[in-house]
């Protein structure tokens, strides 16, 4: 397809969960598995935003006169979630989580913020409202296409979670309810799928290098804002993969050029790629001021406090530069175990960097091959089997038995032990003797028998070769 | 000059900011952009701030409803709290005393109940309420009372349950319902109950023969039922949930769900009659409530007797105070010469739930000898509230008199018993 004859228009606006407790409680949100342990039945109703005007989307939810069921367990939910008590005070994890994505992304931050109250009342927020606020704005991304603007970026509330859904009912779980969420928007520039992805891609990179966010299916959420030449925008909710957002931009304009009547809306991503719809798009009217807490302040003091960490791709390229292969480089640095093998580098200078991350990587089939449970394979006793070899102690062939041995408690050095030099000249002299005229490859199989591996192979050829050549 | 409301364009270093001027503080300047999220910006940092557009006002198109010939008619009183108030971007602060035409906008639901007209008699949250304030409400009620089907009054919540205490025993007799209604979400919320209230309200107004004052709130946190609560024997008893109101040794009069079912639990309440009004609104504003506690100064009773010509003591457990030891043997002294001079000393318990007793313990029966009034199963509250209005109606002496004794149904004869008090179980 060509994109730029068709006019393709494309924005990004990523969802990621935060770290820590809820935005606007003290509840920690748990893994959801616990069941619920109250329900509550409410209704929902438009209001008129402060402008004095109902908007839109809101009213056509109010035309639905559904009523909802909020499941709640006392775990993860507290009177905050069920609408039953004002908000706590803002969780300051949250404001500084989102305050260093700005500032990663380039953002101007507000000197003042003002959470909102915008108006849903399909249910998923039991006040009617989803708190949030404009945290900064006019950031970019850089990508390799150029920068993509990032005009704004809001820390709000997450909504409940949709369990079933009948014509007149809508049953949520509130588990989910109240988890900040930070929201990066990007301007309209994207200029084909593969740039929406790589730039979705890049946005996530920069939220996890925080350390502060959320992992696991649901927690990041892509939306995608479109337009082509003719037809108004559509905005097209859930991407929750980002390897379907090629496929899914394609199909869409597909839809919309074949479309006839068309009107500004918003879609949802079904599983086959395609999309459907979901309501239609919301106004400003449906924001007024949160009343139930004041505007924060933020001075030049908090942002100096703020400590901007490295990014993922820039500890990824730090460990390249040891040797470590890209994907590796990229997973330790996404696990935030970059500085820790850096140091252990350091640390075991004689060997080689890939040495010591393989032995890291390999714990899974030293328990299997050695019988050891993975778990006792922890990193003190990968570091004790490396400091062995580091200090000439342990043949590095040796490293993953005794590695075994140190986990399972019965490690003893002896076992290990190198046969001196003497020793293996006189072993190999007679082996020559009793077997003459062999290959070199025949002699260094009966000797690392005999030895049981528990010779430098190197020095053997050595020695061997002296003998023989 | 700008004002809120406005259209304008603020420059700065960080940029320009265009959008609708919001009402702002010493040091920042608020903007709603396009978009509808505000934003502080620094004062200080701006360079000019330019009126692109005068405020838009706000839609004031009402539709003017028609009466309908086959509903009843309620007349809707307001005297200020969260039940009846939108935020005013204007001001950011809330605004009440609708026209009918708005409040019918609000909750467009009251059309299909009754005919709706409005006042608004007061204005004040409920904390600042004042005994002359329930003489005002009175008389609104008084001047209603003959030209409507019945009366709903918004109030704030906080207080409520004492203003209903006030208006029942004012009105010694009146013939249509009167029903208090608050709202513990405001209004402007998509999540406010004041809605169902307001809506339980009118609709047991207008299908039930109750007569008398009543309150209408939620029954439990769900949005499914209401409760009708009796006007002396009910009490706030959480900050913030919707179930907040419950009745205190009794049970509710009746529950009203959200098609309109209702269900009486109590048989024996007041009922429509061609009986005249009787209205007794003299509140006497000399008494005061006294929480015991322990440690308590002398001082205080010591003030008490001296400037107040009724005190409700709201007791620990059957309604003892510390008057007994050497050291608050002071405090005994001077209940006692305050009775003997013809002050009024009620008392009640802080356990909300139970009866006070006057001789179970030697220190109870000091009390009593002295001429305190046990008041039964009666609220801290209803019996300040009642010993205001008797001393406001009857000479002292007949005032102490009548303080035990029950004239709207303050107190119950018989401790009904219940598994779990806290929770009647007038629930099916």
């Amino acid at each position: 397809m060509d994109y730029i004859k068709l006019g393709f228009k494309c924005g990004l606006e990523i969802h990621q969960q935060l770290e820590g407790r809820k935005l606007f409680c003290h509840c920690i949100p748990g893994a959801g598995k616990k069941e619920p342990d109250a329900e509550v039945v409410r209704k929902l109703r438009a209001s008129a935003g402060e402008m004095g005007i109902i908007d839109i989307s809101a009213k056509h939810e109010m035309e639905k006169g559904r009523h909802f069921i909020y499941e709640s367990s006392s775990e993860s939910t507290c009177l905050v979630e069920l609408d039953e008590e004002p908000i706590h005070q803002l969780s300051q994890e949250a404001l500084d989580t989102a305050l260093t994505v700005s500032l990663l992304l380039n953002c101007t931050i507000a000197d003042e913020i003002v959470f909102m109250r915008k108006t849903v009342i399909d249910g998923s927020n039991t006040s009617g409202f989803q708190r949030t606020a404009l945290i900064a704005y006019n950031g970019f991304l850089e990508t390799s296409r150029g920068k993509v603007i990032i005009p704004t970026i809001c820390l709000e509330e997450e909504a409940a979670q949709k369990v079933e859904e009948s014509n007149d009912c809508v049953r949520y779980r509130l588990d989910r309810l109240g988890i900040p969420l930070i929201e990066i928007a990007t301007d309209a520039s994207l200029k084909d799928p593969e740039h929406v992805k790589e730039s979705a891609e890049k946005i996530g990179m920069i939220l996890r290098s925080t350390g502060k966010v959320r992992r696991g299916i649901g927690t990041i959420r892509q939306d995608v804002n479109l337009s082509i030449k003719g037809h108004p925008r559509v905005e097209i909710k859930g991407f929750q993969d980002l390897r379907s957002i090629i496929k899914t931009i394609n199909i869409e304009v597909q839809r919309q050029l074949a479309e006839k009547k068309p009107e500004s809306h918003v879609r949802k991503v079904n599983p086959d790629f395609t999309t459907s719809y979901l309501r239609p798009m919301p106004g400003p009217a449906r924001m007024y001021v949160e009343t139930d807490m004041r505007t924060i302040r933020i001075s030049k003091e908090a942002l100096s406090r703020i400590k901007l960490p490295s990014l993922i791709s820039e500890k990824a390229n730090n460990l390249e530069k040891f040797g470590i292969g890209g994907p590796v480089a990229d997973k330790l640095a996404r696990e935030g175990k970059d500085a820790y093998f850096v140091s252990l580098f350091g640390k075991f200078s004689s060997l080689k960097p890939s040495f010591i991350v393989e032995a890291f990587l390999s714990v899974k089939a030293i328990s299997k091959d050695f019988s050891a449970p993975e778990q006792k394979l922890t990193d003190q006793v990968i570091e004790k089997a490396l400091a062995l070899v580091d200090e000439g102690k342990l043949q590095k062939g040796n490293m993953y038995e005794a590695m075994a041995d140190i986990a399972k408690g019965k490690f003893e050095i002896g076992k290990y032990s190198s046969a001196s030099e003497n020793e293996l000249e006189s072993a190999i002299e007679s082996i020559v003797k009793e077997k003459p005229g062999l290959k070199e490859g025949a002699y260094m199989g009966l000797i690392m028998g005999k030895f049981h591996g528990k010779v430098d192979g190197k020095k053997a050829m050595q020695i061997l070769k002296r003998l023989i050549g | 000059m700008a004002e809120p409301g406005d259209r304008v364009k603020a420059m700065t270093n960080d940029g320009s900011f265009e959008g609708i001027l919001m009402p702002g503080s010493n040091n920042s300047v608020f903007i709603k952009l396009d978009s509808g999220y505000n934003i502080g910006i620094d004062s200080k940092k701006i360079s000019s701030l330019k009126v692109l557009g005068r405020g838009m006002k706000k839609k004031d198109e009402v539709k003017q409803v028609k009466k309908k010939n086959n509903l009843p008619s309620i007349a809707i009183l307001h005297t200020g709290g969260t039940i009846a108030s939108k935020v005013d971007y204007r001001t950011g602060g809330v605004s009440a005393g609708y026209s009918a035409e708005e409040f019918l906008e609000m909750f467009p639901g009251l059309s299909e109940i009754a005919n709706i007209e409005t006042k608004a008699v007061l204005n004040i949250m409920s904390e600042d309420i004042c005994f002359a304030d329930y003489v005002k409400l009175a008389n609104a009620i008084e001047e209603f009372s003959g030209k409507c089907d019945g009366i709903i009054i918004g109030h704030g919540t906080d207080t409520l349950s004492y203003t209903s205490a006030a208006l029942a025993f004012m009105f010694e007799k009146i013939n249509i319902p009167v029903i208090l209604v608050g709202s513990q979400r405001s209004s402007d919320r998509g999540s406010s109950d004041s809605a169902m209230n307001v809506q339980s309200a009118a609709r047991f107004i207008a299908s039930s023969d109750f007569a008398g004052i009543a309150i209408c709130m939620h029954s439990s946190s769900n949005d499914d039922q209401c409760a009708i609560f009796s006007p002396l024997k009910t009490r706030k008893m959480h900050t913030s949930r919707r179930d907040a109101f419950k009745a205190i040794n009794d049970t509710p009069i009746a529950l009203v769900d959200s098609f309109g079912k209702m269900d009486f639990i109590k048989k024996d309440y007041s009922r429509k009659s061609n009986e005249k009004t009787i209205l007794k609104p003299g509140f006497e504003k000399d008494v005061c409530l006294l929480k015991t506690h322990p440690n308590m100064s002398q001082d205080i009773f010591d003030f008490c007797t001296k400037r107040y010509k009724a005190i409700v003591i709201e007791g620990t457990g059957l309604g003892h105070a510390p008057v007994n030891i050497s050291n608050n043997q002071k405090n005994y002294e001077a209940l006692k010469s305050y009775i003997k001079k013809g002050g009024i000393v009620a008392v009640t318990s802080q356990c909300i739930y139970g009866r006070v007793h006057p001789s179970v313990y030697s220190n109870l029966r000091r009390l009593s000898e002295i001429g305190c009034i046990f008041c039964e199963d009666m609220l801290p509250e209803t019996a300040f509230i009642k010993a205001a209005w008797l001393l406001g109606n009857y000479k002292p002496a007949e005032a102490a008199g009548l303080l035990a004794a029950n004239l709207r149904g303050e107190i119950t004869e018989r401790s009904l018993y219940e598994k779990d008090f806290l929770e009647y179980s007038y629930k099916n």
